[in-house]
């Protein structure tokens, strides 16, 4: 087998959707731009090297429709000569362009691919605009297939008897986590500043234009409190427990990374970052959606032969605080690895693109603690988990 | 004067001032809602480090006190998208807007001096000509004149609403000594016309009519009782829907409106009528003057007669306050012999003779009661009103009475007041012994169709003012009536058109209705132009009648419930298809049944306190009367091309599952029971049945054709149903719903989608009208449904099971 390095990893700034600063950012221009920074970070590169752009998206319908990938390609190298192709695998796909990626240039089959996901909450609702679950199947009762995911985080924190305190405490401290990572810039370098033009009508009614550049993080909330969480209502459930507080935001983002054959960093003499050994998913019943890594997990270790305790770092998306506490305990995970900086209930959780979001940002507090292994890991809707394991370079 | 107001400014937002403006934007006018500026900042705006002279702080005030009333219930708004209509000031930055007004309305604290100098304000910017007025309720019009300017004076007066301004419908007009006679004749016609109200004209006496009556009403049943022998629930009883007043009756009125502001107005005629013969009991008993101390002053801080506690387990439960401990006890239920007896007599004058004829003490309070306050208004005549009819409305549409104190006495008779007056030394007046000389024994008269009043100044019977604009169906003689059976009549309203009018009990749907509909159809479609359904009970009507569904269910006589929702159903049909045009004019309650009626009709000339909705699922139903197949229908005609129609047609799949009301006719057009563009809302309940007839006549010339049968509804099949019924059980997972409820959520979707079609399918009327008896029998199978409908019908609230 080959191997397979990344050489650079680059996502946007997470805004919060529907009403955060890349509202009217389409996903493709915001991919694209992402893509754009990220090359013009390798000097002199020929973009015609690059076989092929994959990206994750979960709804890839409307803005993000019509195989969204080759547009970005378009749109964002400014050549006919890269295609693209659209991968969904829900929470996981941006991670799961990762992994394919990575197991194509394994096998030799490609030599230069970037990889990773994007998503506009802004423009695209968490079910599309046309769910037509299938009759046939939801009559037999099987509607839990279809239902939202704040239903299965109500089901995971019923099962596994997670109470609403400790859902608020864990997403205080998410946010706490953040706020003190945005304050010692601990993300700045990862980041590819967007800029955002807007046409507008000003107070007189004329149109008017204005451009911004974001590149911090919006969703941390510095005035929030264990206190003021715990006053919110929860919003799937009558009896639940599961509030917008202590579920991750709905957001915008795009994260990238580009993968290459050892031939290829030769030919581009660059220091590779990190490579992933390891990825593995599993599937389990659906209304428990969020237990989704405490499958995934323990298959991706004895894919690559390790123990928990070998990992010395840990993404686990925060879709909702009662799944994330759930999988910690059943894992046995050690906490203070576990999302250092903040996790999406602070940052955001631009679906697809964030497992390629996770993993940027993986990479870079690996190198600030000069750490080897680091896992991303998640739930994924419909009964699903997702675990790659990267090692740093 | 032709006046038009598109623009209204009111001065003050407080409980009133809000209230006004949030009426002013229901009628569609654009309103300018000013108060005054903080002096200094609060906490919040310190930490916040704003200036005293920042828009946030100047608007504080305003802002509060407007987010106060929006959010009061029920709700100031008939549609939560009329707030636009409102724009909020103060007086320092926004008073120089009112030049752009044509009507400013004072509504600032009851001072004198503080009134004038908001005059001195709208005298600066105020555009000559504009109207200006005050809902002042007790200072005289001649102290706001002073030093006012001609041309202020000219356009001055007093418009009195009633709190709240949507909902009570008293409108008192006092013009000051130098009004215009047309801005007066404009105010009193604008009242009725555009804010649907009833037009008082009343003199600047204090309190003016409704209060100084109202007022004296409650007071003297404070005098009434403070001797200990009723308790408060015990006057509650006797003085609530007993006698045709709300069911808040005395004390829960008292604690609504606040003891503050009824103690401010009866101080105010204590103090300024020292000739009233009955001043003393203006002045406040001993336990009153105890509660204003406690701070006792109802609703708005919490306790009053009444107050609202949980019991340990979280149930509310109200608690009345006993006078002579001065601690709140549980309530003790209340039973009378003479109110059982009253309660099953359905003629109102026989009903107020059987209460004060009785032995028991029910019959001792009434007399005196009755007597105390016949004594009483008919010694304001001259001196509050020159007329009865003024007096009778004020108490029927700023409290809430069913009979104004002058109907009551004609009920009971003059002489019979007389002689219970006599029984606690009171006097009859000079005009009252003159009429009992004249041998006439009555107020009121009705003749030709129309209410006669007894003219005092005239001493003969006249015309109610008012009344020609107006169809009252009470009064029709009893040849125009057509056809009738026990439960409804068809009644000639004039111009070859027909009225139905239902009366069953709160007009439920049930045979006699169904033939009643029926028939009007053959007879109008004979003989007439046009039919109108349309009544005069506090609501159109309540729905199908459960105790006839129930009866069958129960018995499992299911072919005769197929009949009678067959029935029901062709007669719907009957209404959509007849040749001559139908309009139906719902008001108060249009549910399930009564809806049903209304949604197969031409047209609707909805009051604007329509209360409209298909309620079935509350009962364990559906909508088997068409409503389901109507609104699929409704939901069809709306596709367009290229659109994702599931999402349209799972809005009324949401509004018929949770059993969405309108809580306004204009509401119902969100829901889509009014059709925008066909139907209308009006403002006035009185010329309700004469617009509806209008209409019917106008259809009939512009020539009506009776519309074509439907094969061509598009129904949605498997590719929508399945949407649906993941919504249910999302809804079920989350608590919000019971099992029953999925189980008939999920018969109301299968409706609404034609059935497992697996593709979308155009489909009669009568493909769906079928599914839906189908499903509204099998649920009449279910035991849930028969312990919803039982406990309907014990109760008349929904069952959760």
């Amino acid at each position: 087998m080959k191997e397979a390095y990344i050489i650079k990893a680059y996502r946007t700034a997470v805004g919060k959707a529907p009403r955060g600063f890349f509202k009217f950012k389409r996903p493709d221009e915001l991919a694209a731009e992402t893509i754009e920074y990220l090359i013009s970070q390798i000097p002199d590169f020929d973009k015609k090297l690059i076989d092929d752009l994959i990206v994750g998206n979960a709804m890839p319908e409307a803005e993000q429709g019509f195989n969204v990938a080759r547009l970005i390609s378009l749109m964002g190298l400014k050549v006919d000569d890269v295609p693209g192709v659209t991968i969904n695998r829900f929470c996981a796909s941006g991670l799961e362009t990762i992994a394919i990626a990575t197991a194509k240039i394994k096998s030799g089959m490609s030599d230069c691919i970037i990889a990773g996901g994007v998503e506009s909450m802004s423009y695209i609702p968490m079910t599309g605009f046309k769910p037509v679950p299938n009759y046939n199947t939801v009559s037999k009762g099987k509607e839990d297939y279809y239902w939202g995911m704040g239903l299965t985080a109500e089901q995971v924190a019923k099962e596994y008897k997670i109470s609403r305190e400790s859902q608020d405490v864990f997403a205080y401290e998410s946010h706490q986590k953040a706020i003190k990572a945005l304050e010692d810039e601990k993300f700045k370098s990862q980041i590819a500043p967007i800029s955002v033009k807007e046409i507008y009508l000003d107070e007189n009614l004329k149109r008017n234009e204005r451009e911004m550049v974001f590149d911090k993080d919006q969703g941390p909330r510095k005035d929030t409190s264990v206190e003021a969480l715990s006053n919110l209502r929860p919003v799937f459930s009558a009896t639940g427990s599961v509030t917008a507080g202590n579920s991750s935001q709905m957001s915008d983002g795009a994260a990238f990374v580009m993968i290459v054959s050892e031939k290829m960093l030769k030919v581009l003499n660059v220091e590779p970052i990190a490579k992933l050994v390891g990825y593995s998913v599993a599937g389990l019943p659906p209304k428990i959606m969020g237990m989704g890594p405490v499958r995934a997990v323990p298959k991706v270790l004895d894919q690559v032969g390790m123990k928990i305790n070998d990992i010395e770092l840990i993404e686990l998306n925060e879709a909702f605080a009662s799944q994330s506490i759930a999988v910690i305990n059943e894992l046995k995970l050690e906490k203070n690895i576990v999302n250092v900086n903040g996790g999406a209930i602070a940052l955001g959780h631009p679906l697809g693109c964030s497992g390629a979001k996770l993993s940027v940002q993986l990479f870079e507090e690996m190198k600030n603690r000069k750490l080897k292994y680091g896992m991303v890991t998640m739930c994924v809707g419909t009964g699903q988990g997702a675990a790659g394991i990267f090692e740093k370079l | 004067m032709n006046t038009k107001i598109s623009k209204v400014a009111v001065l003050g937002s407080g409980i009133m001032g809000s209230g006004i403006a949030c009426h002013f934007a229901n009628i569609g006018v654009e309103v300018l809602l000013l108060d005054i500026c903080p002096k200094e900042l609060n906490e919040i705006e310190k930490k916040k480090k704003l200036s005293i002279e920042s828009k946030e702080v100047k608007n504080r005030i305003v802002n509060e006190m407007f987010n106060k009333c929006i959010k009061s219930k029920p709700s100031p708004i008939y549609n939560k998208k009329f707030l636009k209509r409102i724009k909020l000031g103060n007086f320092e930055d926004d008073i120089k807007k009112i030049n752009e007004v044509d009507w400013i309305i004072e509504v600032v604290v009851e001072k004198l001096e503080i009134k004038k100098s908001v005059f001195d304000l709208v005298e600066k910017h105020r555009k000559k000509g504009t109207l200006i007025t005050s809902n002042t309720s007790g200072i005289p019009i001649k102290l706001m004149n002073e030093g006012r300017s001609d041309d202020f004076k000219k356009c001055f007066a007093i418009t009195h609403f009633f709190n709240p301004p949507r909902y009570l419908n008293l409108f008192e007009v006092v013009p000051g000594p130098n009004c215009d006679k047309s801005v007066l004749d404009f105010l009193l016609e604008y009242g009725e016309k555009f804010l649907g109200k009833t037009s008082v004209l009343a003199k600047d006496t204090p309190a003016f009519i409704g209060n100084r009556i109202g007022i004296f009403g409650i007071m003297s049943l404070f005098h009434q009782i403070k001797n200990g022998e009723f308790s408060i629930e015990e006057v509650d009883t006797l003085t609530g829907p007993a006698i045709g007043r709300p069911k808040s009756a005395t004390f829960r009125t008292a604690d609504i409106a606040g003891l503050d502001t009824m103690c401010h107005v009866a101080n105010g005629v204590f103090d300024k009528c020292p000739n009233d013969e009955s001043r003393n009991v203006f002045k406040l008993p001993e336990f009153l003057n105890k509660m204003l101390n406690k701070n006792m002053l109802g609703s708005k801080t919490n306790q009053g007669f009444y107050k609202k506690t949980k019991d340990k387990n979280g149930k509310t439960k109200i608690l009345s306050l006993d006078l002579k401990t001065f601690n709140y006890n549980d309530q003790k239920k209340v039973k009378y012999e003479t109110l059982s007896i009253a309660r099953k007599c359905k003629k109102r004058d026989e009903k107020f003779k059987i209460l004060i004829n009785g032995n028991d003490k029910a019959s001792e309070f009434y007399r005196e009661n009755f007597a105390r306050m016949f004594g009483y208004v008919q010694n304001r005549i001259p001196e509050i009103s020159d007329d009865i009819v003024s007096i009778d409305a004020a108490l029927k549409t700023g409290f809430g009475w069913k009979e104004g104190p002058f109907e009551i006495w004609n009920y009971i008779g003059i002489k019979e007041g007389v002689e219970l007056m006599k029984q606690f030394d009171l006097k009859p007046a000079d005009w009252i012994k003159e009429i009992i000389t004249k041998k006439i024994n009555s107020f009121y008269q009705v003749k030709n169709g129309f209410i006669e009043y007894y003219n005092i100044e005239s001493k003969s019977f006249n015309k109610m003012p008012g009344q020609d604009g107006f169809i009252i169906l009470k009064n029709v003689p009893e040849n125009q009536v057509i056809w009738s059976n026990k439960e409804a009549r068809l009644i000639d309203i004039g111009d070859n058109i027909l009225n139905l009018e239902f009366g069953s009990k709160m007009n439920a749907i049930n045979q006699n209705i169904i033939q009643a509909l029926d028939k009007s159809v053959d007879i109008a479609e004979k003989d007439f132009k046009g039919l109108v359904l349309g009544n005069e009970s506090s609501h159109f009507s309540a729905g199908a009648d459960l105790s006839v569904i129930f009866l069958a269910a129960i018995e499992q006589e299911y072919e005769e419930l197929n009949f009678f929702m067959k029935m029901f159903q062709n007669t719907m049909m009957k209404l959509r298809y007849s040749s001559i045009p139908v309009i139906g004019a719902p008001h108060g309650y249009t549910l399930g049944g009564g809806c049903e009626v209304c949604l197969h009709c031409d047209k609707l000339i909805a009051y604007s306190e329509t209360y409209i909705g298909l309620v079935e699922v509350g009962v364990g139903l559906i909508p088997g009367g068409g409503g389901l197949k109507e609104m699929t229908l409704r939901a069809s005609d709306q596709f367009r091309a290229n659109d994702v129609e599931v999402n349209l047609l799972q809005e009324y799949f949401i509004n018929i599952g949770m059993a969405k009301t309108a809580t306004s006719g204009f509401e119902g057009f969100d829901l889509d029971y009014l059709v925008k563009g066909r139907d209308h809302v009006i403002m006035n309940k009185k010329n309700q049945i004469s617009i509806a007839k209008k209409t019917a006549l106008n259809m009939y010339d512009m020539g009506y054709t009776s519309p074509i049968r439907r094969n061509d509804i598009k129904v949605l099949g498997k590719q929508a149903l399945g949407m649906m019924y993941v919504g249910a059980d999302s809804m079920l997972a989350g608590g919000y719903i019971s099992e029953h409820d999925k189980k008939i959520a999920n018969k109301v979707a299968n409706v609404l989608c034609g059935g497992e079609l697996s593709q979308a399918t155009r489909v009669s009327e009568q493909y769906l009208l079928d599914l839906e008896r189908e499903a509204f029998l099998s649920l009449c199978g279910e035991r849930k449904t028969l312990e919803r409908i039982q406990f309907m019908l014990k109760n008349g609230k929904p069952l959760r099971n």
